[in-house]
């Protein structure tokens, strides 16, 4: 707090001026309900609270002659803190109106809207700061996205699509350490664990004879990929990046929404975000003691080099990308330049006699592993989709044979599909012997007949999901649904069970945010990135995003979703 | 180096370049149209301009746009506008953007982005002069950076056999315009011809205030140390050729390379009065074929795949998209 801090300034006797700091009469014109007056001395130091404990008489214009010694508190209604006469501290403005309306916050308690411990100096910089200030910050970091082409681009307008920037909004999400051990045990957990059930399906298949997991759900998932069977992949790993979605109920507990374990994006944005956040607070970044996410670049490359067949020399890894005008372009573009690997287009490989090489202006480079952004179905014309223009012909050969590695594996996709999830836990269990760190959300499954008919019957109350799609899209979200939609979906769930799962609608927790009105709670995740090579590392952090339409919860970049910065403590 | 990205980075030097030179044509011919209105019919004013810009194919008649100067600066819907040249340049930066510097990436885009908006048209109407100065001096900035900030490796070369081609042509365009007109051109037409190619200050230091068709055709054509003249730039395509497949000079180990000695050889072993009894015309269309087959040859040799390969690998539609794409580019 920089109550005592100031007040050390000020000299402990008090009375002296503040150097700059507005008079009284200021801080009246700018609040007058809301401003605290203390006078007093020092009693003692109080080093791991606040500072400075002072005998203080408290006067608010409401409340003339309240007296009481003790730390004189921020709450949400004080707007300045005056010592003898001399305002020394201006309150939050910015946050006076802030209401977390009952759902889980970030940042202030339900209980009496005191800012957790962890946010106390954001609350006091940021909250100290007038609306334009922040606004002007605001344009400030939009601008500089755009200059920078730190864009992604939207289909549907003009033959090209538009290029837009990711939404940012400067209030950063902090997260303590401690909560950050569970999330890191968790997901290491959990990575382990998919890690050993892909391996599995595509080997032996325990998991299926002990009645685990059904057959069906293994076999029928749109990206089981029955080419993978008896293919064995380097050190056994399957998903090399994962990026799984985390979300918080209402009592702040984190649940696992989601694995995205195919091309999982965003990371570039974390990076990005960051950098833009050092140059528009950097004291107030300094003084959190953040932890750094710099070096994902080198982890994600150090992982992929583990990986080459030929581990004599360096190894040759490339990115590869659909093309400039890939929605995530971006990010690959980014990606590459940061680890110093070559960006290539399918059309920039051949396969020959089963090795795969780039083509330059030297001739022919054998390439040893790829990391690919494009999905399986792209990736070889010759086996999969006949019409992608995106892939090289004969890769596959190329994979199959052990000559270049993909990363992520070809077929990991039955791992972050829908109805896979719900028995993410069971296979926690039944691998590693050990309870989930992270929990599910609650899933019904449509082919399960029970969980069928609780989905059908209470649609109403049901978030339902397609078991193969992302983004956002086929979703059907109960509670705001139409009568039509709900009679669509059910119709689509008799139809096709194996393909819908429902969940109960989990509120994710709220996060201020800059709104047109003012400082408003927005709903947030949380997608940290897990890579798996020889360790298993989790840059501190990852992406939260942020549904800045008001009451929204869907935060795809695609439907009105921003972003936040992460910061780690 | 990836054969894409030498490609993009060729055809990044080379938009930029072409930017360059249409501000400084349209610029000149802007301020020449000013003066004109009573001797001069702006039409035919315009039209080698539009003809050397390449918006008009030489058999067919294309109507004057209403603004030409608009229309060349501009307008979107004209594929070869300084915008779109911007774009397009913008465009292969952001497929190399690991290969070039920061600055280099934010000097473009900024001029991208500024000739999008409204404030670009503004500054057309109100400003004209200071929007032209804005995209030479960007040019200029940002060839400045490309010769300082990057490595000056395999596809630096690349970006400035780019640069050089397309300057080449440009200053051959140029001296054209002077062909368009019946007669000796007029000492205002010379005047605005080596404006355009910023030579005005170099031809006064090496002809004096000589400013003769002939002399005006020799100072573009053949001068060794200005840094627009047609030779200088075969010069510097040679060097950046023989650089970039380690070759000394005087020998040739690809057709883009025995054509550039050729070229240049022919430039070294001619003077004015040849040039002359050749026809000017003549030999510009000529040395533009030749740059034209330059391109095609770097193109087939370094960005195709190599000839060995065409048969094992099916991508006939490949090869064949691409040819395409580097034809319309080329024009």
């Amino acid at each position: 707090m920089r109550l005592g801090r100031d007040l050390e300034r000020v000299g402990l006797d008090g009375g002296a001026g503040v150097d700059g700091g507005p008079e009284t009469d200021d801080v009246r014109r700018h609040r007058d309900q809301a401003v605290v007056f203390i006078s007093g001395s020092v009693i003692e130091r109080d080093a791991d609270s606040h500072g400075l404990r002072l005998c203080c008489r408290i006067q608010t214009s409401a409340n003339k002659n309240q007296e009481r010694s003790g730390i004189p508190e921020w709450s949400a209604s004080v707007t300045a803190f005056v010592w003898h006469g001399v305002c020394i501290e201006f309150g939050h403005p910015m946050f006076t109106d802030y209401a977390t309306d009952g759902f889980f916050d970030e940042m202030f308690s339900a209980k009496g809207g005191q800012a957790f411990p962890h946010y106390a100096k954001i609350r006091d910089q940021i909250g100290s700061m007038s609306d334009e200030q922040l606004r002007e910050k605001q344009r400030h970091l939009d601008a500089s996205f755009l200059e920078q082409g730190v864009t992604f681009t939207v289909y549907g307008d003009g033959d090209h699509g538009t290029e837009r920037i990711f939404p940012f909004d400067p209030l950063p999400r902090v997260i303590p350490a401690d909560e950050w051990q569970v999330i890191e045990d968790g997901l290491t957990q959990r990575i382990i664990a998919l890690n050993l059930f892909l391996n599995d399906i595509y080997h032996e298949g325990k998991i299926i004879k002990d009645g685990i997991v059904p057959e069906e759900v293994v076999k029928t998932a749109a990206h089981y990929r029955p080419e993978m069977v008896g293919v064995d992949v380097p050190q056994n790993i399957y998903m090399h990046i994962c990026g799984s979605d985390l979300i918080r109920d209402d009592e702040g507990n984190y649940l696992v929404l989601e694995d995205n374990g195919r091309c999982p994006s965003g990371a570039s944005y974390v990076l990005e975000n960051r950098e833009a956040m050092k140059r528009a607070f950097p004291k107030l970044y300094q003084s959190l003691g953040v932890r750094p996410v710099g070096d994902y670049p080198a982890l994600l490359r150090k992982t992929l080099e583990f990986l080459s067949p030929r581990q004599a020399g360096m190894p040759v890894c490339v990115l590869l990308t659909p093309g400039l005008y890939n929605s995530a372009y971006f990010e690959h573009s980014f990606l590459a330049k940061q680890m110093g690997i070559e960006i290539v287009e399918g059309r920039d490989l051949v396969a020959v006699d089963g090795y795969v090489y780039m083509r330059t202006t030297r001739g022919l480079v054998q390439v040893d592993v790829i990391y690919r952004r494009i999905d399986d179905d792209f990736l070889d014309p010759t086996v999969f989709r006949k019409d992608s223009l995106l892939g090289v012909p004969g890769i596959m050969e190329a994979y199959l044979k052990g000559n270049v590695v993909l990363a992520n594996a070809l077929g990991t996709g039955v791992a972050d599909d829908k109805v896979t999830y719900a028995y993410v836990p069971d296979m926690i269990k039944y691998y590693l012997d050990q309870d989930p760190i992270l929990n599910n959300v609650p899933t019904f499954l449509g082919w399960r007949k029970k969980d069928r008919n609780h989905m059908l019957e209470n649609l109403e109350n049901l978030v339902v999901k397609a078991a193969n799609e992302s983004g956002g899209y086929g979703m059907l979200m109960g509670p705001s649904s139409t009568k039509a939609e709900r009679a669509e979906f059910a119709e689509k769930i008799r139809e096709n069970p194996r393909n819908y799962v429902a969940q109960p609608v989990v509120s994710l927790s709220r996060h201020p945010t800059i709104c047109p009105e003012g400082i408003e709670g927005r709903h947030v995740d949380l997608r940290p990135f897990v890579l798996c090579g020889e360790d298993i590392e989790i840059i501190p952090g990852g992406l939260t995003r942020v549904a800045l339409n008001k009451g929204s919860l869907v935060v795809n970049s695609s439907q009105g979703g921003g972003s936040k910065d992460t910061w780690v403590l | 180096m990836l054969s894409r990205v030498a490609d993009s980075l060729y055809w990044l030097g080379r938009y930029v370049e072409r930017a360059e030179n249409l501000a400084r044509i349209v610029e000149v011919t802007r301020r020449e149209d000013l003066e004109s209105f009573r001797h001069d019919p702006s039409d035919s004013l315009w039209k080698p301009v539009l003809f050397a810009t390449c918006v008009q194919e030489e058999d067919k008649e294309l109507e004057t746009p209403d603004d030409p100067a608009h229309f060349i600066t501009l307008d979107r819907k004209n594929p070869a506008s300084i915008a779109n040249c911007i774009a397009g340049a913008r465009e292969n930066a952001r497929v190399v953007r690991d290969q070039i510097s920061e600055e280099m990436w934010l000097e473009l885009n900024s001029i991208h982005l500024f000739l999008r908006s409204d404030a670009a048209e503004r500054s057309f109407h109100d400003d004209p002069d200071g929007l032209f100065r804005r995209i030479i001096r960007f040019s200029i900035i940002f060839q400045g950076l490309t010769q300082s900030t990057i490595l000056q490796d395999e596809g630096w070369h690349f970006s400035r056999l780019g640069k050089f081609i397309e300057r080449a042509d440009k200053t051959s365009r140029i001296l054209d315009t002077l062909t368009f007109r019946t007669g000796e051109p007029s000492a205002m037409a010379l005047l605005a011809v080596l404006r355009s190619c910023s030579g005005f200050t170099a031809f006064r230091s090496e002809y004096r205030d000589d400013n003769s068709f002939r002399n005006v055709a020799s100072f573009l054509f053949f001068s060794v140390n200005f840094p627009r003249s047609i030779r200088f730039c075969l010069r510097r395509i040679n060097e950046a050729l023989l650089e970039i497949s380690g070759t000394s000079d005087g020998f040739f180990t690809n057709e883009a390379e025995r054509l550039t000695g050729r070229t240049l050889a022919q430039i070294n072993f001619t003077d004015v009065d040849q040039l002359f009894k050749a026809g000017l015309h003549q030999s510009v269309d000529e040395l533009q074929q030749n740059l034209n087959d330059i391109g095609q040859c770097i193109f087939e040799n370094y960005v195709l795949l190599p000839s060995e390969l065409r048969d094992v690998v099916r991508t006939e539609g490949l090869q064949h998209s691409l040819l395409q794409q580097h034809r319309q580019k080329q024009q």
